[in-house]
């Protein structure tokens, strides 16, 4: 009997300091949350205030709708308003990066997974390779390529060489391995269908979550890369949005001492409004696609 | 007989056809740069005036070439594993009690990835400068009330690591949590039966059960950590002029190319720094099972 009251003791204290670790635990994964959001909340809200409000007022302080328009009409100040290219640049750049990637990545993986072309394997290694070696690795060796075939400055070699996408044909090879049966490609082949119809018609129509997954993929590579752009493309009316925010760094007093005062009115809240510029197309993306980013990263090993 | 031999020929243009854009990039621009980067090494420059393959000595012999490599390796050291043991951390606990407010956690966790290139440094400048920091308070708790105190190339291993520990830890939390999640939950709870505690089943049932994701992050972190050239770049040039001068050692290859115009030194760097990552892809790709699917592919075709 007494045997039996303790062990319920025990296990009422256990339950008990289960509860006070559930309770750390919890507490510091919310610490952890608030500490993640508070770089973005600080940049959003930047812009909203006047410069010398950045000092004097609470830095998460909401100041005013009105001083987004105002650093954004003083941004137009900055080299006859070549923020507005640079903007232009980034959405059109990484549109067709996007396009051009996710287009040669599907068809790719769909025949690296339907059909037995030679070299296959020695493809899917060297694929698997050039998705594990980070690109700037390759940076410096793609100038010297650039500049022998006279692409430099021209913003198709950015493009051309983002489009090369290994991690896309890797996810689209196990997409359509995965969820499109074998036997299905053998009855259309048998129906007369030729492979280019094979693609179109049978695995193209099957396949948007895979679609979304490499525009995902592609974009929030893309969007905010810097070391390529910032090689490749020297002429200011080439920059993307990243490299003209570097730019900015550069050539005026906002946050740079070295540089001295400047008839152009470029002070913090117009650098972070362009910072905002940059960061908030891609928080979105990564908001409302958080489940795609973990099922590709995930993508061959997991079977839903 | 002959005539199916020409309908597979055929069917195998068509795949070629769709391969052939994506095989263009690979070789075009993951195989022809790395060609093109050997070859460039022995020409002769100023620095390698009778050119060949002293090029690499005479990178290795350059006076920013070992501090270069000692930033790197410091700043590793912090940032890879301090980046994998808190993803791991933080992934199990998120995994412990797993409820449905703890999306919204997950979703904070993701917000700092958006903050990433030359949007981080923007970000970082702004937080460790006391004057406009969201975290001022907490600075000065800990005596720090000017920007100097922090901004010192001594500290800067810790900066970075700190800007890059903030870029991809939420996106790895998140990847870390779904592969915890595919565990299945009888194995969870035959371990609890047998009266094993969360941490015990955390450590020796969820840890080793997740292993091969565990190196495919680590492969990933570690390579990209190695290529760190935006951060101190923009930091150096347009920020804090001169605090950061060819810190790294994808800068260092970038000022060879760039500034002395010793393509040669620079590819030299280049090819250098792509064995590690290529070790480490290697690694990956035939040490563990996480491109599984590849292999079973392969066997497939190996029993047909």
């Amino acid at each position: 009997m007494l045997k039996n009251i303790d062990l319920a003791g025990r296990k009422a204290k256990l339950r008990q300091e289960n509860r006070f670790w559930t309770w750390v635990v919890n507490a510091w994964l919310i610490v952890f949350a608030i500490i993640s959001i508070v770089p973005m909340v600080w940049l959003l809200l930047a812009p909203s205030k006047e410069d010398g409000e950045l000092t004097n007022r609470h830095p998460l302080a909401f100041g005013n709708f009105g001083n987004y328009v105002k650093a954004w009409n003083n941004l137009q100040f900055f080299d006859d308003g070549v923020l507005f290219q640079w903007v232009i640049n980034s959405l059109w750049y990484t549109a067709a990066i996007v396009i051009i990637a996710t287009v040669t990545a599907s068809m790719a993986g769909f025949v690296l997974s339907a059909s037995t072309i030679r070299f296959k394997r020695a493809f899917l290694v060297s694929t698997l390779i050039t998705m594990l070696v980070p690109p700037m690795a390759l940076v410096v060796p793609i100038f010297v390529l650039m500049d022998a075939i006279s692409l430099m400055d021209k913003p198709i070699a950015v493009i051309l060489v983002s489009s090369l996408y290994p991690f896309g044909v890797f996810l689209s090879y196990i997409y359509y391995s995965t969820t499109i049966p074998k036997e299905l490609y053998e009855s259309a082949r048998l129906d007369g269908c030729n492979d280019f119809r094979l693609f179109t018609k049978i695995a193209l129509p099957l396949s948007w979550p895979l679609i979304s997954l490499l525009a995902f993929f592609a974009f929030i590579g893309n969007w905010a890369n810097y070391f390529l752009p910032y090689i490749l493309l020297p002429s200011s009316e080439n920059f993307t949005l990243p490299i003209g925010l570097g730019f900015l760094f550069y050539s005026t007093p906002a946050i740079n001492p070295g540089v001295g005062a400047t008839s152009v009115p470029i002070y913090k809240p117009e650098i972070a409004l362009a910072g905002v510029l940059i960061a908030l197309p891609i928080m979105i993306v990564f908001l409302v696609s958080q489940k795609r980013l973990v099922r590709g990263m995930l993508a061959g090993s997991i079977k839903e | 007989m002959a005539k199916l031999k020409q309908a597979k020929r055929k069917n195998n243009f068509a795949m070629w056809v769709m391969f052939s854009p994506y095989l263009f990039l690979l070789i075009a621009f993951g195989l022809i740069p790395v060609i093109m980067a050997i070859l460039e090494v022995p020409h002769e420059s100023r620095v390698n005036p009778d050119g060949g393959w002293d090029a690499f000595k005479i990178v290795l012999q350059d006076f920013r070439f070992l501090p270069a490599v000692g930033h790197v390796l410091g700043f590793m050291a912090i940032f890879v594993p301090t980046t994998i043991i808190f993803v791991i951390a933080m992934s199990l606990m998120l995994d412990l009690n797993p409820s449905k407010w703890k999306k919204w956690l997950r979703m904070s966790y993701i917000v700092p990835a958006s903050i990433s290139g030359a949007v981080a440094v923007l970000v970082w400048y702004a937080i460790l400068q006391p004057t406009i920091s969201p975290i001022r308070e907490p600075l000065s708790w800990v005596g720090i009330t000017t920007s100097d105190q922090i901004w010192q190339t001594k500290n800067l291993v810790y900066i970075f690591a700190i800007m890059a520990f903030f870029a991809i830890a939420g996106n790895w939390i998140l990847i870390q949590f779904g592969s915890l999640q595919s565990i299945s939950g009888e194995v969870i709870e035959a371990a609890r039966v047998d009266g094993c505690s969360a941490l015990q089943i955390a450590l020796r049932i969820k840890l080793p059960l997740i292993k091969k994701y565990i190196v495919y992050m680590g492969v990933l972190i570690f390579a990209g950590g190695l290529q760190i050239f935006v951060e101190p770049e923009l930091l150096n040039k347009g920020i804090y002029l001169g605090i950061a001068e060819s810190w790294s050692l994808d800068q260092l290859a970038f000022e060879l190319a760039f500034t002395t115009g010793d393509f040669g030194g620079a590819s030299a760097l280049s090819l250098m720094l792509l064995v590690p990552s290529l070790l480490g892809a290697l690694v990956v790709i035939f040490k563990t099972d996480m491109f599984e699917e590849a292999e079973v592919n392969r066997n497939k075709k190996a029993e047909a």
